[in-house]
């Protein structure tokens, strides 16, 4: 296994290296050929350590390399192998592949499009060196290598300004995460002694529970997970994200790089275990994200901002989940999330292709007939998500609402809740967008198309996945085996897992999950009727008034974080500047420059040039020197 | 001793071949010669033979005589560029730098006073000649003169240093010397006068302020070879001895001694960073460069023990091999640009010829002291060793003048990188520059990634 793990983040970084080097040299087909192939091999390789875990059902460290022995501080470039990582390994290449595919299609014109595949394969290996590291040192490596990928791709149009500070504020918010994660880290280091997993995770066995370090630990750890996985406060740069090229959207800001918080907490479970304060309010933020970022996409009006806050809300829901410890189902949502959410950002893009650039599902509708391949995934996709049943969502979210329920009623009621908005929201995008009357200009119309195979094919492979996604854990009121929850029982500590199985009875399971049916099935009914029969559209911008104004406009986070947060640091950034540098530190630093040149000045002086000078200085010293020796000390 | 006996005769050879009309040829037996010397060099190592009580060839010996040689043999490539037309061969002048090379190698392997008399005057007569070479030129003369009636002043102290030594010990020896200073009884007056007066001397051959004065302007009047040879080897070669004599003589004596080289090593620093800060000429920068380096190296001697010996060593490969390279590209841009040396003479260097431009950012940074160049490991094995030996406030005035030095090493890089305002004409490449350049680069960065190639030579 150790001959063959490196490879599998190496050929994404050869794929890289290629791609960058060769930019302006290689033709469109090859690049993206080579970056696919890159990825797919990455795939292959995955699967193979996949039936090794399987098989052997342990995880497994292979150190590579002593990157750093200082003090007592060691950390070895190494790779660690389980259950957890062998999963994320398939979901980062198996999709990564798919939206390479994609990305083929809808690149094909874009001027840059050898510098994209770069990119994309180089976030790749930065994804799989996040979930295949052995220690934090390299999580955090990954970490903020995808961090760097996520921003050279939102600003990947980096002609338009408003693109670029999209990026900017995707980097800026990740970065106050990721200051939570390295004091995590420091802190980790400084109680334990070690970065390495095994190591860690040993000594967090012996302390108390709740103990004020672990809880530390585990809130810094969450920190970055919140600026990562874009949850309140730290969400706002994600749907601002959407400026990328639509595979990304689906690639990093959806099935991926936004589940490296989740995937931290997974990894770190044990900590949480010991710390059930701090799993607390992974649960409050968790949830509250959820509802917050569900109810702003109620209003929105682009088609991939409305499908962005949906990310935000249904990773909160994932947190959710870690928060009251149900870390596989936690997983298991990841992993179905990552299947539809992808395939429905690629049928966005699938639209946006067709529309020519247009976002705004107000000028959109009655696509059905134009985009056949399209619309019938994105279909499927919405059912998915929505957690119709036999489709994958359904299995993942009722698994939330379960444990949920297990935990407080009150959570599963809020729960129950966000998921209702989330089929509102989803079902309105669903029905303007594909339904109704066609809103376009003439020209769209006419040049409305079908998207070409290499983007309709990884559309069809991520529907299939969508719908039977959900076999991976088939509950047992089914007469499933729960294959995935068990499969991460393997890896999880092992006290993290009780209690939470039988605590509910199967008709209790049945109840609940009825309630949730009926409400959605209201929920299509009433939206059918308001935009299909009645053939409504979403207000224009001014029309918005009052609460439906507030939530068109984000309720104004963004505002509020300018004013309060942004203006001021930038009012004390310029004091510092006119008063403290300016006016004293220049000051100082000149006066320095200037007296050493002018001591320069002086010195040059004495060189005069005249040899007789020289010769008398050259007495005169060696006087001075016999005289100081024998007079004066 | 062979490898002494081979350069003399390497020496004469060159000198004849201008008569005998071999001189295409010489360069190339030049380099094989002193290739070879080292070769018969590194064979002695260990064997710590001694001849007469003239000359000991301890690893110490054996070490700085192979980086002189090394150096040298640099320093003969670079000639091989620098005089490749027709007309341009100057035999009888590879003579006495052979001769001046040879003095340079008796000043590391004395064990007697007069075989460091005659070593420090081999190597200064011919330098005297050298300096004026350029016959038609005023400033070589006048750089000749002044280098000549200066030395010509350390000379007479250094005998007389030398003879009030004498007289209190009764022996040349160093062995003697050593046994004497270390019986300590009875030491008269005039021997610490004798002590201040071979320091002067010392301090006077390594450039040292307030004896530096002859510096700059035999630097900059000499031709361009002659001052790579005078900044490297001459400097190199003084330091060795200075710390060979003081190191086996008068190390019990250290606290008599110590505040003079400590006065000067400050004052060296200073001086030299300072008012290089103000040149308009590369080359008169590059004098005072060598001669705040010299500043650094005093620190060492203050430092003193067996520590100083290695830190020396390694600082003083580190310094020449950036120098070396320094020295190259000023002579390529002298010789394209008609002789001007200024340092507006660099501009546009990166545009019409990366390489150099490199070659010489990489040699400015190295000598300014930026990790993981030698020249920053040279610095701080210097810094570790005086600040573990306590002599943290003197470390602070090195970091101080440091920082000082990076103006002017920055302003060359500053200037290369910048656009030229006139039209210059594309360099030729040349095999022997390049060699050149790449072995003294290759040298400098191996010392900086493994800096225990030469850290552990000397224990």
């Amino acid at each position: 296994m150790k001959d063959i793990a490196w490879l599998l983040p190496a050929l994404p970084l050869l794929g890289f290296i290629i791609n960058g080097l060769g930019r302006k040299a290689l033709p469109k087909m090859v690049a993206g050929v080579i970056g696919s192939a890159a990825v797919l091999g990455s795939f292959i390789i995955g699967l193979m350590l996949f039936m090794h875990v399987h098989e052997t059902q342990h995880g497994e460290v292979l150190n590579y390399y002593r990157w750093l022995s200082v003090g007592s501080l060691v950390i070895d470039l190494g790779l660690y192998i389980d259950q957890l990582s062998a999963w994320m390994i398939l979901i980062i290449t198996g999709i990564g592949f798919l939206i390479h595919v994609y990305s083929m299609g809808y690149m094909s014109h874009d001027a840059g499009h050898n510098k994209f595949f770069a990119y994309l394969n180089l976030f790749v290996f930065f994804m799989l060196v996040l979930v295949m590291g052995s220690n934090y040192p390299m999580m955090f490596i990954g970490w903020e290598g995808v961090g760097l990928c996520s921003y050279l791709l939102i600003g990947f149009w980096n002609t338009n300004t408003n693109y670029n500070n999209a990026a900017k504020k995707a980097f800026v918010m990740n970065r106050i995460g990721d200051l939570g994660f390295l004091l995590g880290m420091f802190m980790i280091y400084y109680y334990f002694g070690s970065l390495d997993y095994q190591v860690v995770f040993a000594k967090v066995a012996g302390v108390e529970i709740n103990s004020p370090i672990i809880v530390g630990i585990a809130l810094l750890l969450f920190v970055g997970a919140m600026g990562k996985s874009a949850q309140l406060p730290l969400y706002t740069w994600l749907p601002d994200a959407m400026a990328g090229p639509t595979p990304v959207s689906a690639l990093i800001h959806a099935a991926t790089m936004v589940t490296a918080g989740i995937y931290m907490i997974v990894r770190s479970n044990i900590i949480y275990t010991f710390a059930p304060s701090a799993q607390t309010v992974v649960m409050v933020v968790g949830l509250a994200t959820s509802i917050f970022a569900a109810i702003i996409g109620l209003k929105q009006n682009d088609i991939k901002k409305v499908l962005a806050y949906s990310t935000v809300s249904q990773l909160g829901l994932m947190f959710m989940a870690l928060g009251v410890g149900a870390y596989s189902s936690a997983m298991f949502h990841v992993t179905t999330h990552a299947f539809f959410k992808a395939l429905l950002f690629l049928g966005s893009g699938s639209v946006i292709h067709a529309m020519g650039n247009e976002q705004d599902i107000r000028k959109m509708g009655g696509l059905w007939k134009k985009l056949p391949i399209t619309a019938w995934t994105f279909l499927l996709g919405t059912l998915a998500i929505c957690g119709i049943p036999p489709l994958s969502g359904f299995f993942s979210k009722d698994e939330i609402l379960l444990n949920a329920f297990t935990a407080n009623p009150v959570i599963w009621g809020l729960a129950v809740v966000s998921s209702l908005i989330t089929t509102i929201y989803m079902f309105r995008l669903l029905f303007v967008t594909f339904f109704g009357k066609f809103r376009g200009t003439y020209d769209q119309e006419h040049h409305l198309h079908e998207s070409p195979a290499s983007m309709t094919i990884p559309l069809v492979v991520l529907c299939i996945l969508s719908v039977f996604g959900g076999l991976l854990n088939v509950p047992e009121i089914f007469g499933g085996n729960a294959w995935a929850h068990h499969w991460f029982g393997e890896m999880l500590f092992k006290p993290a897992l009780g209690g939470i199985e039988h605590a509910v009875s199967h008709s209790m399971e049945l109840v609940l999950m009825g309630v949730m049916l009926v409400l959605i099935a209201i929920a299509f009914v009433v939206l059918r009727n308001k935009y299909i029969t009645k053939g409504a559209v979403p207000e224009a911008d001014e029309e918005m008034t009052g609460f439906t104004k507030l939530v068109g406009n984000k309720f104004m986070v963004d505002e509020i974080y300018d004013f309060f947060i942004v203006k001021p640091i930038y009012l004390f950034s310029s004091a510092l500047y006119y008063v403290c540098e300016l006016k004293f530190i220049d000051l100082i630093v000149n006066a320095i420059g200037d007296g050493i040149v002018g001591l320069g000045r002086l010195f040059r002086r004495l060189q005069t040039g005249n040899i007789g000078f020289y010769i008398f200085t050259m007495v005169l010293s060696i006087v001075a020197i016999l005289v100081f020796k024998y007079f004066v000390v | 001793m062979k490898s002494i006996v081979l350069l003399s005769l390497l020496g004469v050879t060159s000198m004849f071949a201008g008569v005998f009309n071999y001189r295409k040829l010489i360069l190339p037996i030049i380099l094989i010669g002193i290739a070879a010397a080292i070769g018969l060099f590194v064979d002695q190592w260990g064997m710590n033979k001694s001849f007469y009580q003239m000359a000991f060839f301890d690893n110490y010996a054996i070490a700085f005589s192979c980086l002189l040689l090394s150096v040298s043999f640099l320093i003969f490539t670079l000639a091989l560029y620098h005089y490749r037309k027709e007309g341009d061969i100057v035999t009888d002048l590879y003579a006495l730098f052979i001769f001046a090379l040879t003095g340079g190698l008796l000043m590391t392997s004395f064990s007697n006073l007069v075989m460091l008399f005659l070593g420090i005057e081999i190597l200064s007569i011919p330098l005297y000649v050298l300096a004026g070479s350029r016959r038609a030129d005023l400033a070589s003369n006048e750089a000749a003169l002044k280098y000549f009636l200066m030395g010509a002043f350390a000379t007479g102290f250094l005998l007389f240093g030398i003879a009030l030594v004498y007289g209190a010990s009764g022996t040349f020896d160093l062995a003697g010397i050593a046994a004497y200073v270390k019986a300590g009884k009875d030491i008269p007056d005039f021997f610490y006068v004798g002590i201040v007066l071979l320091i002067v001397a010392l301090l006077f051959k390594v450039s040292a302020a307030p004896f530096h004065f002859w510096a700059p302007d035999v630097y900059q009047g000499s031709p361009v070879l002659v001052t790579t040879f005078m900044s490297t080897v001459v400097k190199i070669a003084a330091f060795a001895a200075f710390l060979r004599l003081f190191n086996y003589c008068f190390t019990p004596l250290a606290s008599y001694y110590e505040i003079i080289l400590t006065a000067a090593a400050v004052a060296t620093l200073l001086i030299g960073n300072v008012t290089a800060l103000y040149q308009q000429s590369v080359k008169r920068m590059l004098a005072y460069s060598g001669i705040s380096h010299a500043g650094y190296l005093l620190i060492a001697l203050v430092v003193m023990g067996a520590s100083a010996t290695s830190v020396v060593f390694f600082y003083s490969a580190a310094y020449a091999a950036a120098s070396l390279v320094a020295f190259a590209v000023l002579t390529a841009v002298m010789e394209n640009k008609e002789g001007r040396e200024s340092f507006e003479t660099f501009k546009g260097l990166a545009k019409n010829n990366p390489i150099l431009a490199l070659c010489m950012s990489v040699a400015m940074l190295s000598l300014a002291g930026i990790p993981p160049l030698a020249g920053f490991f040279g610095k701080y094995f210097l810094f570790a060793t005086a600040i573990k030996d306590g002599y943290l406030w003197l470390v602070l005035v090195a970091i101080f003048n440091s920082l000082i030095s990076l103006y002017y090493y920055l302003r060359v890089i500053i200037n290369m990188y910048s656009s030229a305002d006139d039209e210059v004409p594309a360099f030729t490449p040349n095999y022997a520059l390049v060699l050149m350049l790449l072995l003294s680069l290759g040298a400098n960065l191996a010392l900086g990634f493994y800096p225990d190639l030469l850290m552990g030579l000397l224990g």
